[in-house]
């Protein structure tokens, strides 16, 4: 029971902390408060579903597809919807309200293409629904390798920001935007990959969220809340901090609905979300004094 | 190297900068002296692109016009601003402010030369350089700062006012290096409220007054002159 518990508290949270870190991304680099963010989510979640269903592509190799197409999503939605917002911005604070407003509506489209194309039903579909003994208990394999992809992809993102002049420069523009120009970035630029790799990141959460749970057309709302309090326990543009908030979250969640009632998970979650905020305003990894 | 004339520039309705001219010759130290409110930081933000100048501007950095660059390729054109409050990555460590400093791809392959340079220049740096920023000092920030600057390997240097708030034994270093930055052929544009220590390492200054040029003269004469010993060196606020 403990080992079951764990295991897919581990399986949830990594899922939460591959999602938070496209959003802290989005948020923390292109100060785009992304609200479709959830609607990206769940669409990746069907278009893994349909390559699954129609074309028998495992959600594996479907990451290959998912998470290109989603960052070419994101790096043209910057270009046509956020850019011309970004040259009108008097201040970072003015671009987050107006990119609020923006994907708000975007929010309405995607979600009313997907019930267009796929009704609002519950969908899932049986991918490696098999029992794996792990410590004696019985995990499904697609939650292990659930747990396997946030793993690769959360620790390459990580790496990747951490030791990589290019990772550095986009954490640069995450902490000081305005100096981060006076080294020679492009924040324009920055911003816009930031988007689009958050984009990607939303895409590979989507479509291995897709092999262990049901979705709806309509459930991105949930996913863009989850994220949003990740990333805030986390610290705003904190790759570490979503990736531990992440975990904290997904296994206190599952303890939660194990051992106490599955009707509490949400209370939990807003319970220690307001911990943390008293506790730490700037998040579990905030060092800010900004 | 560096030619600037009929700059002006407007913050909404007020004119920080009237009808700027001035130049900057290669390896030369050139410092702006003139009171809070003068332009001093206006001028070097417009030279860098951080705001952007009037119309009928005409800023020429090693014969090409700059004014209409945006501040990162400004950068690669070869200058490089250390702002008034430093401006470093204080959520990032040393090492990696001066990764960020050799960005432009004019510094990149020049990286290890200019790291071994800004070592030699603060070895304090070094012995920190895991060190993340906002718990060093204010002199050690401010080495970041001009380290992060060197990094980029520029032609000039703009430094404003570099000595703000550091305590006096500080500052005394900092024109030391100052002194061997400029030893190895940069030139500098400095904007200091210092003006004996500033003019000691300069070889030319301008005096700025209301957003105007006032006055311009060699650094030795400068010191020696009535207006600036009046207005700087007497006390007089």
């Amino acid at each position: 029971m403990l080992t079951t518990t764990i295991i897919s508290g581990l399986v949830l949270g990594g899922t939460y902390a591959l999602i938070a870190m496209g959003l802290t991304l989005q948020y923390g680099i292109a100060r785009i408060m992304n609200l479709s963010y959830g609607e990206m989510i769940i669409a990746a979640a069907f278009l893994a579903y349909v390559l699954f269903g129609q074309w028998g592509v495992n959600p594996v190799l479907g990451l290959l597809v998912a998470v290109p197409l989603g960052f070419a999503f994101g790096y043209l939605v910057y270009g046509l919807m956020l850019r011309p917002l970004v040259a009108r911005a008097a201040s970072r604070e003015s671009l987050e309200i107006d990119s609020i407003l923006v994907t708000f509506g975007l929010l309405f489209v995607i979600q009313g293409a997907m019930l267009v194309a796929f009704g609002s039903n519950y969908t899932s579909y049986n991918y490696l629904n098999v029992g794996i003994d792990v410590f004696g208990a019985v995990i499904a394999a697609n939650r292990l390798v659930a747990l396997g992809l946030a793993v690769v992809a959360g620790g390459a993102l990580y790496l990747l920001f951490t030791y990589t002049l290019w990772g550095t420069a986009l954490r640069a523009v995450a902490v000081s935007p305005r100096s981060a120009p006076l080294v020679g970035i492009d924040v324009n630029r920055a911003a816009r990959f930031a988007f689009a790799i958050g984009c990607g990141l939303a895409a590979a959460g989507g479509v291995v969220i897709s092999t262990y749970q049901t979705f709806t057309a309509t459930a991105g709302v949930v996913f863009t809340m989850k994220a949003l309090v990740v990333v805030i326990m986390g610290g705003v543009g904190n790759i570490l901090g979503a990736l531990s908030a992440g975990l904290i979250l997904g296994l206190v969640e599952t303890f939660v609905a194990t051992y106490l009632d599955p009707g509490l998970t949400l209370a939990a979650t807003y319970l220690i979300f307001l911990a943390v905020l008293l506790w730490r305003p700037a998040g579990l990894f905030g060092r800010s004094s900004r | 190297m560096l030619e600037i004339s009929h700059l002006s520039l407007h913050y909404g309705r007020h004119l920080a900068l009237d009808d700027f001219s001035l130049s900057v010759g290669k390896g030369e130290t050139v410092v702006i002296l003139g009171a809070n409110g003068a332009g001093k930081s206006s001028l070097l933000k417009a030279i860098a692109g951080v705001t952007p100048a009037d119309k009928g501007t005409s800023i020429s950095f090693n014969g090409r016009p700059i004014h209409s660059l945006p501040p990162h390729q400004i950068v690669e054109a070869g200058i490089a601003l250390v702002p008034e409050g430093r401006g470093v990555f204080g959520d990032l460590t040393v090492d990696e402010n001066l990764a960020l400093g050799a960005f432009a791809k004019r510094a990149r392959a020049h990286a290890n030369d200019s790291r071994t340079f800004v070592y030699e220049l603060f070895p304090k740096l070094e012995e920190r350089r895991r060190q993340y920023v906002n718990t060093m000092s204010g002199g050690e920030q401010q080495m970041v700062a001009i380290g992060r600057a060197l990094m980029s390997k520029p032609d000039l240097l703009m430094l404003d006012e570099p000595s703000l708030g550091l305590a006096p034994v500080v500052v005394g270093d900092l024109f030391r290096s100052l002194g061997q930055i400029r030893q190895r052929g940069l030139a500098l544009l400095i904007v200091e409220q210092n003006v004996k220590m500033s003019l000691s390492i300069a070889d030319r200054g301008y005096l700025a007054e209301a957003g105007r040029i006032t006055g311009e003269d060699a650094a030795t004469s400068l010191l020696s002159t009535p207006a600036v010993q009046r207005a700087f060196l007497g006390g007089a606020a």
